[in-house]
């Protein structure tokens, strides 16, 4: 039983160091800074979620803890690759290579009363 | 009344989990952080029929599956893209519209598409269109609307 659990603990770390060294490549060869975001999201997400599992296996770490961490990491994560890509996004850092910009025609404005410009046509 | 106690419950549960440790002091101070806690918050009561329960249960358990298949493919999948030596992105932002009235399911809505790498919220507007950066903007544009649709089903399922 013991050795089972070392076992899923070591598969875990591997796991998901594999992905956080994928995640700061990402980092490192993407262009801007939305792109960027996602590789960095998937450290928080895989790597961090799978090291903590690992420790669960391996270490005397209660599984309820690991819980409460991963479901706050999973809650939370997501919100602050939001912010940051939202904050950009108004400071008007520009996309690199963009494809297709359906925000760019809709210009972001402060919520005041003010009349809102042509809407973006939705996704095909 | 039944809202607080409710809240308190919950409060304890996870202070319990937090600390796993279930001696009597332990319980008897989660307790009263717990009603701390519920009676600044001063909860809305909502009404929650224990009927519906089991039916919530499941259907949370389904999205959270759901969800965690979504992550563990669309991971791979970048994965992919970052180690290709020609790095093949088509970086770009689409509208989705959330079609969901209330502000929480839109909330979850961009929580799920932001928590899939790949994909990410940048702006929420006024009418509950999502605009969603992508780093492969052809693949995601095409499954999209589909997503979206099954998403909103399964959040109308647990909250409705």
């Amino acid at each position: 039983m013991k050795d089972l659990g070392y076992l899923i603990a070591t598969v875990a770390i591997l796991i998901g160091t594999f992905f956080s060294i994928v995640g700061i490549i990402g980092l490192v060869r993407l262009p801007d800074v939305y792109s960027r975001m996602h590789a960095t999201g998937k450290v928080s997400t895989f790597g961090v979620v799978l090291l903590t599992l690992a420790a669960v296996f391996a270490t005397p770490l209660a599984w309820s803890k690991a819980l409460v961490l991963i479901v706050l990491l999973i809650l939370a994560g997501p919100v602050v690759s939001h912010a940051i890509s939202s904050a950009s996004y108004r400071l008007g850092i520009p996309l690199k290579q963009a494809a297709r910009d359906d925000l760019s025609s809709k210009r972001i404005q402060p919520p005041a009363n003010q009349p809102q410009p042509a809407q973006a046509e939705p996704a095909e | 009344m039944l809202a607080h106690l409710r809240l308190t419950l919950i409060c304890w549960l996870i202070y319990l989990a937090v600390t796993a440790n279930f001696e009597l002091s332990n319980l008897v101070v989660g307790l009263l952080i717990g009603l701390a806690i519920a009676t600044i918050l001063r909860p809305e009561s909502q009404p929650l029929s224990l009927r519906r329960l089991p039916a919530v249960l499941f259907n949370l358990a389904k999205y959270t599956a759901w969800l965690g298949v979504d992550i563990i493919r669309n991971g791979i999948r970048v994965a992919r893209i970052v180690l290709d030596p020609k790095l093949p992105i088509r970086p770009g932002i689409i509208a989705i519209q959330a079609g969901m009235k209330s502000e929480l399911g839109v909330a979850l809505s961009a929580h799920a598409i932001t928590v899939t790498p790949g994909e990410q919220v940048v702006e929420i507007g006024d009418d509950g269109v999502m605009y969603v950066h992508c780093l492969d903007v052809v693949t995601s544009a095409e499954g999209a609307e589909e997503a979206q649709r099954k998403r909103r089903a399964m959040l109308e399922r647990i909250f409705e």
